[in-house]
């Protein structure tokens, strides 16, 4: 499996889109052994995977991979399909994005498990407005640590990928990177 | 009768005494409904409804901005819910946002309602009858449950205009630095101003219906036809864009009476086309709001007439540059012209041929009917209508070897579209195939070439790259009919309120979808199929009538127009989602009895409890539709959006597990009782189509569901979300009462999931549920929220 090489200079943090401005702090742009790190501290991190999975199979492979890794996954989006077929067990499937971040943002909240809430979220596979909203909500109501692992900057996630629209094999590196990284169960 | 008394009266015995009458209206004898605890409301006077939906269903925020710039105290920066210099803090600074978007969508719809209802009273009398056809007679549910008056004729409309304009104008003011201090009464301000909107576009629709004598109530409504393609461009074409009828009508009429509406093409853009073609069924529809630069740019039309709401603020410069001339109409959109309205026919027509102005401002209707076909046709002859987009193929080819891949455009596109992907592919290979993908998802905002450095024309490429396939976008929409039947709520309001009819799912709204337009076809099928009854309105419903399935026909083609199981109704323009509402009511009233008359919270928490309709807008992007959404929250009614709705920054949404927050109170047993969280959401955004179809299933369901209604509805929930998730939805045993509601086919492989997942006790002798439910299924459940709805009919 390829990993990111050191050398590789990464493209600038571009947000998804210009006009997405606040004045709060914007992500940091990171490289996946941040990411890994931030997965191996966590006491109950979670994936939350979106609709992008029905039309880039290659997201389900690495969704599935992260749940052979032992992380659990939050299925949004219609993405559960796909990850059945594939024999991963979602959380949930049929929770919105919208209904995550809502109970996310409840201090009393303990997780679709019962197990507490989600201390590190990532978010793969998902239409890059729709998530950077609930990103926003994250940042500003809530203390968890939110990472988004797509090819989109995510300026509201603590954690983000940096711009990999023009170079989707660097986006699967790092993804891989992430994964061998993260170690397993 | 009603009296009508106007004018001033001087009283003969008292000297220097005058007594000045507006209006008297004598209701008693015709409408011996007692006046309800909420006529006319106030901002106060429903808040403790809005209190108890907001308990419920929580206000979620994601900020846009997070600061403000209102004030010359600011910017403020509010992050991470900070105050500012005012004292707001960021929740209830989105909070007053949303308050404002859905005063300015009120004060749309209230507005168009003005100008109609003032021009038609003048035109008609304000005596003209309320006249909706032989099968409604509950002609203005919103007026009699809101206002408390039962209008019958033009000029009783009145009253429920000026207390909307007045209420529009009060929550309005709340939003001035210094007012409000709650989200939840900034919340309760923005239902309430919704609720106005709904006003607003009953007068509008009724006004028109009446006035211009639409369709009343028809299901059988005529087709027409629908898509870029339909005109004929061997004929001179009049374009109209926006929402209000009143300029399009004389054009229609001018021509006719001269014996020459064949000659011409009349189409139109958006809601006015809708009214245009309830008006005359040979008007064509052009597309929605989102082909006014495709129809622009493709030098299509020979005038455009603009009036009001939704149209491009760069409609001149775009109509100028292609050598359109513009009549502007409305006096919200001027467009910096001339005044022409004093001037004679002769001098606009010829201003405008000659291209001594670009356009002109206009607003005598009589007079656009004469100027717009004459010069129209003087346009027509001028023009070459061989190319569309591009002169030549070379310069096509030319634009999009321009690019240079710098992916500006894809940093700014509101679908973040692979421009650049398309351009290099059209570059290296000539093939134009990547490029013409993306036309069925450009809303043509032309954001992308703003932000061009090489200044490409990327909507003509994308347009032209597509060019066959949009020309062949082409198909019939069933003309708006206006409101529901009485007769036909009397025949589907119990199978609604029971649940043997699913549930009623209403597409309305904008354009702005996530992916491609088909996919609105595919959710909505989905449920006629099922035999829910879908109504849709505004460019949800021109869609539809230009989406063919694999057999060339479109849904209006496939289903029938009336209001029952299985039925697609367009009730026609965005102000006629009034009768969605109206509908809604009206089962309360008719099927239920429920008295309508000021009695607003009463008929909501009847909606909340036993109507299972949902809203659905796939591509919401006006003010307008965060009003009439948040109007339908107000009214009970869930709304589900798709994701760009997240942009209006605020959603309604229950949190299930805690027990505390669902509850009614059982006016059979008396006792306030926990109930299933159905509805579980009042506003929410969806990211895909199959979240959508999941979660519209989910949201018809409600707590006075019989068993066979709940088993009807939970099995197309468990199918629908096995056939689009994987696999059954994660909160079904949360609506399970007894095992009456459990679907017949998989009826024991789900009790087993339930004894072996979820703990819950079956006697599998019998096959019952023994332990298990958050409450059991009662035959007799009355379900309430509201206190003094308790208490009234406990006290029977």
């Amino acid at each position: 499996m390829a990993q990111v090489k050191k050398e590789e200079k990464y493209p600038i943090a571009k947000r998804f889109d210009i006009a997405d401005v606040q004045v709060s702090r914007e992500a940091q742009a990171v490289k996946p052994e941040v990411i890994a790190r931030q997965i191996k501290r966590a006491k109950n991190p979670v994936l939350v995977t979106g609709g992008y999975l029905l039309k880039e199979p290659e997201l389900v492979d690495y969704a599935v991979k992260f749940y052979e890794k032992g992380l659990k996954i939050i299925a949004t989006g219609g993405s559960s399909k796909p990850l059945i077929e594939r024999g991963v067990e979602p959380l949930t499937v049929s929770y919105t994005l919208h209904h995550f971040t809502q109970y996310m943002l409840d201090d009393e909240w303990q997780g679709f498990d019962g197990n507490g809430k989600y201390d590190v979220v990532l978010f793969l596979g998902f239409i890059p407005y729709y998530l950077s909203r609930m990103l926003s909500a994250l940042k500003h109501f809530s203390k968890v640590t939110t990472i988004s692992i797509d090819q989109f900057y995510q300026p509201h996630a603590k954690f983000s990928f940096t711009n990999l629209t023009r170079n989707k094999e660097l986006h699967y590196r790092m993804l891989d990177e992430i994964i061998n990284l993260i170690g397993g169960e | 009768m009603a009296l009508n008394l106007k004018g001033s009266f001087v009283l003969d015995e008292l000297k220097n005494v005058q007594i000045t009458i507006g209006k008297i209206l004598e209701e008693g004898e015709e409408w011996d409904e007692p006046v309800g605890p909420t006529p006319m409301p106030g901002i106060a006077d429903l808040r403790k409804w809005d209190h108890t939906l907001l308990e419920r269903y929580e206000p979620f925020y994601a900020p846009m901005q997070d600061f403000c710039t209102l004030c010359t105290m600011g910017p403020c920066d509010l992050s991470s819910n900070k105050r500012g210099a005012c004292g707001i803090d960021l929740k209830t600074a989105k909070a007053r946002l949303v308050t404002i978007a859905c005063s300015i969508g009120a004060a749309a719809h209230t507005a168009h309602a003005r100008h109609m209802l003032d021009y038609v009273i003048e035109q008609f009398g304000e005596d003209t009858p309320i006249d909706l056809g032989p099968d409604v007679n509950v002609e203005a549910p919103n007026i009699r449950t809101i206002i408390g008056v039962r209008p019958r004729t033009l000029g009783d409309l009145k009253v429920a205009l000026e207390w909307a304009e007045r209420e529009i104008v009060k929550v309005l003011h709340s939003t001035h630095i210094g007012n409000e201090e709650s989200l939840i009464d900034y919340e309760s301000k923005a239902m309430h101003v919704s609720m106005c909107d709904h006003i607003g576009m009953e007068v509008a629709d009724i006004a028109q219906i009446v006035a211009f004598n639409y369709p009343k109530a028809e299901p059988d409504t005529p087709l027409v036809d629908a898509g870029f393609g339909v005109v004929d461009r061997t004929k001179p074409v009049i374009v109209v864009v926006g929402h209000n009828v009143m300029y399009a009508r004389p054009v229609m009429d001018y021509l006719e009476e001269q014996g020459r509406l064949d000659e011409f093409e009349i189409t139109g853009l958006c809601c006015t086309v809708h009214d245009m073609t309830r008006y005359n069924a040979r008007a064509k529809v052009f597309g929605p709001i989102s082909y006014q630069l495709r129809v622009i740019r493709a030098g299509l039309p020979d005038i455009v007439i603009s009036d009001e709401q939704c149209i491009r603020a760069d409609l001149l410069e775009a109509c100028s540059l292609m050598g359109i001339p513009l009549i502007a109409t409305s006096d919200a959109a001027m467009r910096g012209l001339p005044d022409a309205t004093d001037w004679p026919v002769e001098k606009i027509v010829s201003a405008l041929i000659n291209g001594e102005v670009p356009g002109v401002f206009l607003s005598d209707p009589e007079k656009i009917g004469q100027v717009a076909p004459i010069v129209a046709e003087e346009v027509f002859r001028k023009k070459d209508r061989t190319k569309l987009f591009f002169k030549s193929d070379d310069e096509f080819r030319e634009e999009i070897a321009k690019c240079t891949q710098c992916m500006n455009c894809v940093f700014t596109c509101p679908h973040s579209l692979r421009i650049d992907q398309g351009m290099a592919h059209a570059q290296k290979t000539g093939d134009i195939s990547k490029l013409a993908e993306l036309e069925d998802r450009c809303i043509a905002c032309m954001k992308c070439e703003q932000a061009c450095p090489k200044k490409i024309k990327i909507i003509n490429v994308i347009m032209q790259s597509n060019l066959q396939n949009l020309y062949a976008k082409t198909g019939m929409m069933r003309v708006g009919r206006g409101p529901i039947q009485d007769t036909e709520i009397r025949k589907v309001g119990q199978p609604i309120v029971f649940g043997q009819i699913p549930g009623v799912i209403a597409p309305v709204g904008c354009v702005n979808y996530p992916d491609l337009k088909d996919d609105l076809r595919e959710i909505i099928e989905e449920f006629l199929r099922r035999k829910y009854i879908v109504v849709t309105s505004g460019c949800h419903a021109m869609d539809i009538g230009m989406l063919k399935d694999e057999e060339g026909k479109t849904l209006y083609e496939k289903y029938p127009g009336n209001f029952d199981a299985g039925g697609l109704v367009n009730v026609g323009a965005c102000v006629a989602d009034s009768h969605i509402a109206g509908a809604a009511i009206k089962i309360a009233n008719i099927f239920a009895m429920r008295p309508l008359r000021g009695n607003y919270a009463e008929i909501a928490d009847y909606a909340l409890n036993r109507i299972g309709a949902v809203g659905f807008s796939w591509g919401p992007y006006s003010h307008k539709a965060a009003s009439i959404a948040t109007g339908f929250n107000r009214l009970g009614v869930p709304v589900v959006v798709g994701p760009h709705g997240t942009k209006y920054r605020r959603a309604y949404i229950g949190k299930p597990w805690k027990k505390e927050k669902w509850w009614v109170y059982d006016i059979k047993t008396g006792e306030k009782t926990y109930i299933e969280p159905a509805p579980d959401a009042l506003l929410i955004s969806v990211e895909t189509k199959e979240e959508a179809i999941v979660q519209l299933a989910k949201l018809t369901i409600r707590p006075n569901d019989t068993g066979m209604g709940r088993q009807i509805k939970l099995t197309h929930y468990l199918e629908l979300s096995k056939k689009y998730l994987g696999r059954y939805p994660d909160d079904w045993p949360i609506y399970v009462r007894s095992e009456a509601d459990l679907p017949l086919r998989t009826k024991d492989e789900l009790l087993k999931i339930l004894e072996d997942e979820h703990g819950w006790k079956i006697d599998w002798e019998k096959k019952k549920i023994l332990e298990g439910p958050i409450r059991p299924l009662d035959p007799g459940f009355n379900p309430t929220l509201v206190e003094e709805v308790f208490e009234k009919y406990s006290r029977k």
